[in-house]
């Protein structure tokens, strides 16, 4: 539920702050333990065979997809099996078992030995040459973070991206009557996905960022998710319609194209894309939101959309705003065939 | 309204995080919004072997509905060969092999299946995913379905078995949103309406003696980690890193593994072992910890990180646990470890300075005051049920 009692709201941010507070402490603090683990490291006061036993229990019950599950951890349990050793145990409960068993292993050991050389031999090889991939896949990590395009945000414009919005009107309009799940990404504070289900539609909404606390969020279904993440993990044709809006503008061509190939595969025949979109002057206007002067992105001119949504398959339309800042593009999926 | 939780062990006597919480949230149903709740299980207490121990039929609960019905097998022999063979590549599972899992893992509950296409409940959730009874049962409900996954991170995730399990859902209820972003990595159910809700902390009952009396260990300071002392849990992890930091570390300090013991866990000056113990000695226990540990990799929620914020007790947890790390990092209440050289450093600092210990101990109990107090978390589970049922009916119109 969105309060709009101030006394809550004030409450509620009051205790933002100390929550923010909290997590700048925990912020510094696991600065601090990390400089003091990577000076220990390096000062070798743990002999390296307990260490990578250590690691080794730790990484026995831990999930490889887990976050820390680096190929570096992973190699340390390869390097402490890679030798094999040749030398059975021979304590025994029974009487007589260890000479018995000393026997045997001493009878086998040459064959053994053999055999166990050239297996700790090959595990030695692909150790090595794992710890080369390592390497070159660390290196090459560096050089790509060093490239790396700003990853694409929301903006949140407050002049476009409200209940009484021109665009807003037209959305409703759009999908009153309609009964299949819209989904509006980024939602805000709710503000479009209110305003649906208030006309009967089964909407719902995602922002990458907190716009109100999360508890609040409940009774309109939104969702603090990474948008593109939210996307590709929608079954496809599941959805009536999808409804872009302070999305596109700040993502770069490629975020752009993987977004709306997800968006287009979300949605059933008959389904409607609608993108919301500043025009490539108002995101070079000085009131236009600072994500502006730091991604590498531009808004497309209006008529771009009706090739690049055309090229995914959609009939589309486009409808421009009173001022002339901003514009709503409608894009159709083909029915069913019958 | 009626709600149905269908779930394969079901009772107090049942130690197990997925079954304690539909229990606690079945109950709560029932005491603070006044629901009707009837809950479909098995005469098992075992998770392993799914042995008929409890009497089938229907019984009375704390205000609860509960069927039980005999398993027709339980986890057979053949199981651990399959699942060995399964979980290095179970994403290439062929769906037979997944079927014979699921079937190999039990418990197998027709008559289970059976009663829940008659069931008159307005909606059925499902806790957890893992199960005969979910997988067969979602597909014979004929009301809405709400799957409470309670995944985490494990090979069974990825089996074909569950992929209609998950698409199929009507609603997803989710303890954490890690829990969300490992389950829509694999299956695309994001569009379903679905909540993220956890599990509420009950009141503290302390028995008013202090932890080390508990323990027998006196003044010496301690640090505890509550739960099933098991190697799947960590504890024997726990167990090594703390022998070798007392080694590197002397002085006082002591472990505490509070919990039923089924791990072996080799016998140590410092470390107690105290078995299961009541609600009072537990609380008095951690109460009083320099800290409280949570060694365990494979959480989807974990509430005893919680029931020690409760008590403004600080937290470690595993780094390789998305869950209990998304709670330290969202409420600034603890410090996780992802090496023993990251649990060594952390434990040093958090015993020699009680001004962290405080600063995040406050930081965990405010988190936990704000979300998972059960009044609100329960309005929030009842108006969610709701609206999926309001949904489903809207859908058949």
């Amino acid at each position: 539920m969105l309060s709009d009692d101030p006394g809550t709201a004030q409450e509620g941010s009051s205790r933002d702050d100390e929550n923010g507070a909290a997590r700048r402490y925990l912020d510094e603090v696991r600065a601090e333990i990390d400089d003091e683990v990577r000076r220990r490291r390096t000062s070798g006061d743990l002999p390296p065979n307990l260490e990578r036993e250590l690691d080794q229990l730790f990484l026995a019950h831990s999930p490889l997809g887990g976050r820390g599950a680096a190929l570096r951890d992973m190699l340390r349990l390869v390097d402490a099996s890679v030798f094999i050793d040749p030398v059975v145990p021979v304590a025994s409960r029974r009487p007589g078992g260890t000479a018995i068993k000393k026997g045997l292993r001493s009878l086998n050991l040459w064959y053994l030995r053999y055999v166990t050389h050239q297996v700790s031999e090959f595990a030695t090889a692909v150790s090595r040459a794992l710890h080369v991939l390592d390497a070159q896949v660390t290196d090459l990590r560096r050089k790509v973070d060093a490239l790396a395009v700003p990853p694409s945000v929301a903006v949140d414009v407050a002049w476009a991206h409200h209940p009484d919005a021109w665009w807003v009107e037209v959305v409703t309009g759009e999908l009153s009557g309609q009964s299949g799940r819209v989904l509006h990404a980024a939602c805000g504070d709710g503000f479009l996905v209110r305003a649906l289900v208030a006309r009967g539609v089964d909407a719902y909404g995602v922002d990458p960022v907190e716009r109100v606390p999360g508890l609040e969020f409940d009774p309109l279904d939104l969702r603090v998710e990474n948008i593109e993440e939210h996307v590709g993990a929608v079954a496809s044709g599941s959805l009536e319609a999808v409804v872009l809006s302070g999305v596109v503008e700040g993502s770069g061509y490629v975020e752009r194209r993987r977004l709306l190939g997800g968006a287009v595969r979300g949605l059933g025949p008959g389904g409607t894309l609608l993108v919301h979109s500043l025009t490539p002057a108002a995101w070079e206007s000085d009131d236009a939101p600072v994500e502006a002067d730091m991604v590498a992105a531009r808004p497309y001119r209006p008529r771009t959309w009706i090739g690049v949504l055309g090229d995914l398959g959609l009939d589309a339309t486009v409808t421009e705003g009173p001022d002339g800042r901003d514009y709503l593009v409608t894009g159709r999926v083909a029915p069913r065939s019958p | 309204m009626k709600v149905a939780f269908v779930t394969p062990r079901y009772g107090a006597e049942v130690m197990g995080g997925a079954e304690s919480a539909a229990r606690q949230l079945a109950e709560h149903l029932v005491a603070e919004v006044g629901a009707q709740v009837e809950v479909f299980s098995t005469c098992a207490l075992d998770h392993i072997t799914w042995d008929n121990v409890l009497p089938p039929g229907d019984s009375v609960f704390n205000g609860v509905t509960v069927h039980r019905f005999a398993s027709t097998s339980g986890r057979v022999p053949e199981f651990y060969e399959l699942d060995a063979r399964l979980r290095m590549a179970p994403a290439e599972a062929s769906l037979e092999q997944a079927r014979l899992w699921l079937e190999f893992n039990g418990p197998v509950t027709p008559d289970l299946v059976e009663a829940l296409r008659h069931s008159d409940a307005e909606v059925i959730a499902f806790y957890p995913y893992l199960y005969y009874p979910t997988v067969l049962g979602m597909e014979a409900a004929t009301a809405p379905r709400v799957l409470h996954p309670a995944a985490h991170d494990e090979p069974a995730l990825y089996l074909k078995v569950f992929d209609a399990t998950f698409s199929g859902a009507d609603a997803i209820c989710y303890h954490t949103a890690a829990e969300r972003r490992l389950v829509q990595r694999r299956h695309r159910v994001a569009q379903l309406p679905q909540i993220e809700l956890g599990l509420g902390v009950s009141p503290v009952i302390e028995g008013g003696r202090s932890g080390g009396d508990v323990l027998g260990i006196g003044d010496r300071p301690y640090v505890v980690s509550v739960g099933r002392v098991d190697d799947h849990k960590g504890s024997s992890m726990l167990a090594a890193f703390f022998r070798t930091y007392k080694k590197r570390n002397p002085g006082p300090l002591a472990l505490a593994l509070v919990g039923p013991v089924t791990a072996s866990i080799p016998p140590h000056g410092d470390i107690v072992l105290t078995g299961a113990v009541s609600e009072a000695d537990k609380c008095d226990i951690v109460r009083d910890a320099e800290v409280s540990i949570s060694p365990s990799a494979l959480e989807s929620f974990s509430l005893v990180v919680l029931e020690a914020w409760e008590l403004s007790v600080p937290v470690m947890v595993n780094a390789a646990c998305d869950p209990t790390r998304e709670h330290c990092e969202r409420s600034g209440g603890g410090l996780w470890f992802g090496s023993y050289r990251e649990f060594e450093v952390v434990l040093q600092r958090l015993c020699a300075d009680p001004g962290l210990r405080t600063r995040l101990g406050r930081s965990g109990h405010d988190y936990v005051d704000r979300y998972y107090q059960w009044p609100e978390l329960i309005s929030r589970y009842a108006r969610f049920l709701t609206a999926v049922r309001g949904r489903y009916e809207a859908a058949r119109a």
